[in-house]
């Protein structure tokens, strides 16, 4: 029977339906033949149909709007006299003849509305009558709906303000409180129909409670549309009422659906007037009403309203908004002692969402809020619930998100005190949501205390908060956040290189607690940051007198110095090598010998020590010696021991070609073509041929190993070589050497015709082109490759 | 059957007039055959006057005894049918005994008779009121007509009339108190009323306020009481809480009540009873009777 | 015709945060047909966002560059124009134009892209080109004072190429134009 429940819905709506055209059809013709009796006696008979309880309110409501439509033609008829002969005085009365109390009611509100219209009587009495009458409708559905027949057809007779219906004895007070008791009558019923049916079907009752919601919530809507309910009538009697119905039903699901529509429906203007009132219910309320969504709400809506126009705003600051409801949200926290957590934050949210919508400019707002959250969460450890968490992160991302500029939030105090009821990993987002912003916003942090600040709040990605975390951590996860704090580093800036030295102090003192994970990702930005202070007061290397901790060059690059170092014994040797190098070249231009020499030394004693990758070796070789080539602030002695070392080094890079090719790059340290540079053509020339030496290793063993000899391509590149320096001036570059190079790669590639491989016959091709290209040329330079004959 | 009327076919037609007829208001009175004709209206303390005439069926010649008009007030008791107890009797002499050859009227009046009870037709008695005129002939059986007519009597607004008000209930199931606006009401009266739900711990379906009418006939221990309930007014629909009031407005106009007769000559009494009735929802009546008067009030028209 | 994006030395994030939000802005999926990059990007995001421009991306490792499987130097050909890649480091002395030429002729190529220097070069050299987009960045160099972010974009068509290069100076993207023609196939003689 239970299963066949919404079969038999179907059926008894069709029988009901059915049961109204039948009757309807008789009414019809009573009315087409104006005989008042019999019109009374079907119409009766067909709102006898609405007297079913066995409808959803769904279903209900169907045969309802059958019937209500009917009701219009009897109505019609009812206001024509003529018809009928009855005067509507007589016709109120005939009406309450029916002995059936539903059909009667429904009869005695369509008379009523015509009666008004007529204007026998004075409204207000005609509407008391009707809706006092009503109250015989006890059963909470077919009640609802009786009524909310009386309001459909009242609505536009109501004896409001410029109404016809407004008198002398009628005044916008009697509309209002006929809506007002109309409206708690229908809650009472409203309310009374939770208790109806036992738990097992008591979700089912729900669902269809809830679908009569608006019903109820009608009677709102048409209390704000009257025309008289200003401010003062609103305030002191409209809303007292109103909400004296709200508190006192004592029901979660009217409470929370009322408060929203009284929210949704009377004029913002009004809410911030009465703003007291209203939030003085919210702790009246249901401890299971959701307060926090109807609050939200509220401020929502004001904070819109602030946005709508600056004319408001002193209107807010008149009552006083936000101290209300800030005080009404503690209040309602306070009442409220099963609330969730979540709940309270969530109200924090909305109040600060508000407070950043409306009052901008008062960061004592903001940071009070955040103090109450805090004071809220005190209580608690670490937060586990989730939602909580999303709360707690979204309080914590508004400020961010208002003010584009995290340097606002950080002259917050309580905002690092609410981060610390993070746990770790929510900790280590909202660090991760904060530098976002920093970046999204391109703010600059521009002291170090705000850098000390700044730092404090997303602690949880500059160092272990915990032994465990690190470990779980996925390792590109770990790398993304480290990142991000390497890219934050770029916006801590003052242009006061002071303030810049202090910063990058401060930076320093951070990371470097970050253990070796995190070091080679955030030591890097650290460095150049440091390196373009470095250059900033490049020249104006002077003796600062006085000052504590000056910033000069030379104090620099010893923080530099130590910092690399830290990232040297990570081990990450070499990242430090390349930062070794770069700083070599900084001290160079700020002519820092002393200091060059020492970068150089750290950096070939990594190289030593810890690059022993030859891959890594042949990369690194190539770093010093295109480095020390650009080097001019050494003396003598200095140069000719590192660029011996350098020379050395490459001698001893495990693969020929890799030898030869460094050894031909080492030339280069001898030869540098600017006026005062090196030009050094003898060791150029011994470097070269130390090169064509090992190109010959290379190409015996080559051809030991394999069966061939290998490729030219090595002594390709050195004439090439050649070449360069040939026409740089070296002297000890000669044509016929040239030509004698010309001629052995000649020789080599014939002897290997078997097995050419494409490329370095192209490049020998090609540099064969350009020999000829410059002999074509002409002048000094066509002059000097003439004896060359390719 | 139609010989032996023939037969004895009345010799003369007799026909009572009133003097007052084209201007006296008319109403209905249900006659035993179940028709209803239209009557004229009196009441009490008014002269009933009017003329006789008695018309010989043509060619015949009526030999009397005298011809006489009475006013009878009749109780009947349809246990003892046919046996009427006149507690009015009047009588005029119209002639002294002859013979009528043709058409003769006569005048007749009876002076502000004193009629003390209303016409009533109920369901084991009925009152009224008959003009009866008899031609008496010795040997043939006298001619008799009838003539009836119907007496109301009006009563002016009483100068007590109390409101009903009473708290009933059944201990921790049910309390309620209701109140009817008085406790004399006149025929076309309404009835404004409230009841209170005091406590309600019954499921309550609906809520009827009825009338009943209680015809209470002979005395002693025959007496025999017939109660009809001549109104089903539905009050509310649906289950109340505590604290509810519920409205009541009857209009009594539609139903055909009498005036409350109280031991009208000893004979009968006829008394009107609200009863309000609640039903729950296993169809258990719960009721409270309260008796109210009913009187008939001077039509101003 | 075809796009070319070419650009490198981005350092994110050891020498700067990120792309310019102009370049950013200007960069957008679907107008580019290849990518070529220089390296030093450093990190697998900036790659990422490099492949949602436009999946055929070609880079040369740089020195800092944490991914160490792109190549020291690659060559493609693009229409009728054989391209080189390189980041540069290894060419000593850096940013020289002569040794930049030996390593075009080492590689074959018609246009050499390099970088390092983090300064915006082109030039003709030899019937080729050798262009240096510069930083994208506008990354700190050792090399280069004043660094101004700047990427090329080449536009290939037959026999010509437009090199484009923008600049953001001093907030405002500034936009130089550079052509190019390929005189003969002269390679081809052998």
């Amino acid at each position: 029977m239970i299963l066949d429940g919404i079969g038999d819905e179907e059926k008894w709506l069709a029988e009901g339906i059915a049961g109204i055209q039948h009757h309807a059809f008789y009414m019809h013709r009573a009315l087409d033949a104006n005989n008042l009796r019999d019109a009374l006696k079907y119409s009766a008979l067909m709102l006898s149909e609405l007297r079913t309880s066995r409808l959803s309110p769904h279903k209900y409501y169907d045969l309802y709007m059958r019937a209500f439509d009917e009701l219009r033609k009897l109505e019609m008829f009812f206001k024509d006299e003529s018809r009928h002969g009855v005067s509507i005085v007589d016709l109120y009365e005939l009406v309450q003849h029916a002995g059936n109390i539903l059909p009667r009611l429904y009869l005695l509100c369509t008379v009523g509305s015509v009666y008004i219209k007529s204007k026998e009587a004075p409204a207000k009495d005609v509407l008391k009558d009707l809706v006092e009458m009503c109250r015989a409708i006890q059963h909470p559905m077919r009640g609802l709906f009786l009524r909310s027949y009386l309001s459909q057809v009242s609505r536009d007779k109501l004896p409001d303000i410029g109404s016809e219906y407004e008198g002398d004895a009628d005044t916008v007070m009697d509309a209002v409180d006929f809506v007002l008791q109309n409206f708690t009558e229908m809650n009472k019923l409203w309310v009374r129909m939770q208790y109806q049916g036992p738990g097992r079907v008591r979700e089912k009752h729900e669902k269809e409670r809830s679908e009569l919601r608006d019903l109820v919530g009608k009677n709102l809507h048409v209390l704000s549309q009257i025309e008289g309910v200003e401010l003062e009538l609103y305030k002191d009697t409209v809303l007292p009422r109103v909400l004296e119905q709200v508190i006192n039903c004592k029901d979660e699901l009217a409470q929370y659906y009322l408060m929203d529509c009284i929210i949704q429906v009377f004029p913002d203007e009004y809410h911030l007037q009465t703003l007291e009132t209203l939030l003085a219910a919210f702790p009246q309320l249901q401890p299971t009403v959701d307060i926090k969504t109807v609050l939200s709400q509220l401020m929502e809506r004001l904070s819109n309203y602030a946005a709508s126009s600056t004319d408001v705003l002193p209107e807010f600051l008149q009552v006083e908004a936000f101290s209300k409801l800030s005080s009404a949200i503690g209040r309602v926290i306070e009442a409220q002692i099963d609330m969730p957590i979540v709940g309270s934050i969530s109200l924090y949210v909305s109040l600060l969402t508000f407070t950043l919508r409306v009052h901008p400019d008062r960061l004592d707002y903001v940071d009070q809020v955040l103090g109450a959250c805090v004071k809220k969460l005190s209580g608690t450890t670490k937060l586990e619930d989730n939602r909580a968490i999303k709360q707690v992160v979204a309080l914590l991302s508004a400020p961010l998100e208002k003010y584009d500029d995290i340097v606002t939030a950080l002259t917050l105090s309580n905002y690092p005190r609410v981060m610390d009821h993070l746990d770790n990993g929510t900790n280590k987002v909202m660090a991760v949501v904060i530098i976002q912003s920093i970046m999204k916003n391109n703010s600059c942090i521009s002291t170090a205390d705000k850098v000390e600040v700044l730092f404090e709040l997303i602690k949880g990605l500059i160092k272990d908060l915990d032994c465990t975390s690190a470990d779980e951590l996925d390792e590109e996860d770990f790398g993304e956040e480290q990142n991000s704090v390497a890219r934050l580093i770029h916006m801590l800036y003052n242009d006061d290189p002071e303030e810049m030295l202090k910063i990058l102090c401060t930076v320093k003192k951070h990371i470097m607690s970050g253990g070796p994970k995190r070091l080679p990702f955030t030591v890097p930005p650290l460095i150049l940051s440091a390196l373009k202070l470095v250059r900033r007061l490049q020249g104006q290397d002077g003796e600062v007198v006085g000052e504590e901790m000056p910033a000069t060059p030379k104090k620099i690059f010893q923080i530099l110095n130590q910092t690399i170092e830290a990232l040297s014994s990570v081990p990450s040797p070499e990242l430090a090598l390349r930062l070794y190098l770069e700083c070599a070249e900084a001290a160079n231009d700020c002519d820092l010998e002393p200091v060059a020499y020492e970068f150089f030394t750290q950096a070939f004693v990594l190289y030593e020590e810890e690059v022993a990758d030859s891959k890594a070796q042949v990369t690194a070789i190539h770093l010093i010696i295109g480095t020390l080539q650009r080097m001019n602030v050494f003396g003598i002695e200095n140069r000719d021991t590192l660029t011996h070392k350098a020379t050395g080094y490459s001698a001893k890079l495990l693969k020929k070609p890799d030898q030869c090719r460094a050894v031909y790059a080492c030339s280069h340290l001898f030869w540098v073509d600017d006026q005062d540079g090196v030009k050094d053509g003898e060791r150029v020339l011994l470097c070269l041929k130390r090169a064509l030496r090992i190109a010959n290793a290379a190409q015996q063993m080559a051809s030991v190993t394999r069966g061939s000899s290998g490729p030219v391509t090595l002594f390709v590149e050195i004439l090439n070589k050649y070449l360069y320096f040939f026409e740089k001036g070296n002297p000890q570059i000669t044509s016929a050497a040239i030509q004698g190079l010309v001629e052995l790669i000649k020789t080599e590639m014939q002897s290997d015709s078997t097995n050419v491989s494409p490329a370095p016959d192209a490049f020998f091709s090609s540099t064969l082109r350009y020999i000829q290209f410059q002999k074509q040329k002409g002048g000094v330079m066509g002059e000097k490759y003439s004896p060359i004959k390719v | 059957m139609n010989y032996l009327i023939g037969a004895f076919k009345p010799s003369c037609n007799i026909s009572i007039t009133f003097s007052d007829a084209k201007t006296r208001k008319q109403v209905p009175l249900k006659k035993e055959s179940g028709q209803a004709v239209l009557v004229p209206l009196f009441q009490s303390q008014e002269n009933i006057s009017g003329k006789i005439s008695i018309e010989p069926i043509q060619g015949k010649k009526v030999e009397h005894n005298g011809v006489k008009v009475e006013l009878l007030g009749q109780i009947e008791m349809y246990f003892d049918r046919g046996n009427f107890y006149d507690f009015t009797s009047l009588v005029r002499e119209l002639d002294v005994p002859g013979e009528l050859y043709e058409k003769k009227t006569y005048p007749f009046e009876f002076s502000t008779v004193e009629m003390p009870y209303e016409t009533y037709n109920g369901v084991n008695v009925r009152l009224r009121y008959v003009l009866k005129v008899t031609v008496s002939r010795g040997y043939a059986g006298s001619i008799v007509e009838y003539q009836d007519f119907v007496v109301r009597n009006y009563s002016p607004p009483p100068s007590i009339n109390n409101s009903i008000k009473m708290e009933v209930g059944i201990e921790d199931c049910l309390h309620i108190e209701f109140e009817y606006n008085k406790s004399k009401y006149h025929l076309k009266d309404v009835i404004i009323g409230k009841i209170y739900f005091l406590l309600v711990r019954i499921k309550i379906k609906n809520m009827d306020l009825e009338i009943r009418r209680r015809e209470s006939t002979g005395s002693g221990p025959s007496t025999h009481v017939e109660t009809e309930t001549l109104a089903k007014f539905e009050l509310m629909d649906g289950a109340p809480v505590r604290g509810e009031s519920i409205p009541i407005r009857l209009f009594l106009s539609p139903y055909e009540l009498t005036p409350t007769h109280r031991n009208i000559n000893n004979k009968f009494s006829v008394k009107y009873y609200l009863n309000l009735v609640l039903v729950d929802e296993e169809d258990r009546r719960y009721f409270k009777q309260q008796e109210i008067t009913i009187y008939r009030l001077q039509e101003t028209s | 015709m075809v796009l070319v994006l070419a650009l490198g030395d981005l350092h994110i994030p050891h020498r700067a945060p990120d792309l310019p939000a102009k370049f950013k802005s200007m960069l957008v999926p679907g107008k580019i047909q290849h990518i070529i990059c220089t390296g030093n990007l450093c990190i697998k995001e900036v790659h990422d966002y490099l492949k949602t421009l436009c999946p055929d991306l070609h880079i040369a490792r740089g020195e800092y560059d944490e991914e160490t499987r792109y190549p020291e130097t690659k060559t493609l050909t693009i229409g009728q124009f054989k391209l080189g890649l390189c980041h540069g480091h290894q060419v000593i002395p850096w940013g020289d134009l002569d040794s930049l030429a030996m390593l075009q002729r080492q590689l074959d190529v018609d246009i050499l892209v390099t970088g390092h220097t983090h300064q915006f070069t082109a030039y003709k050299h030899e019937g080729g080109v050798v262009i240096n987009p510069g930083s994208a960045s506008g990354a700190f160099s050792s090399i280069t004072y004043d660094v101004n972010p700047s990427f090329v974009l080449m536009d290939i068509d037959g026999l010509r190429v437009v090199v484009y290069v923008y600049e953001l100076i001093d907030g405002e993207v500034k936009v130089d134009k550079i052509d190019f023609k390929k005189t003969t196939a002269a390679h081809s003689a052998h």
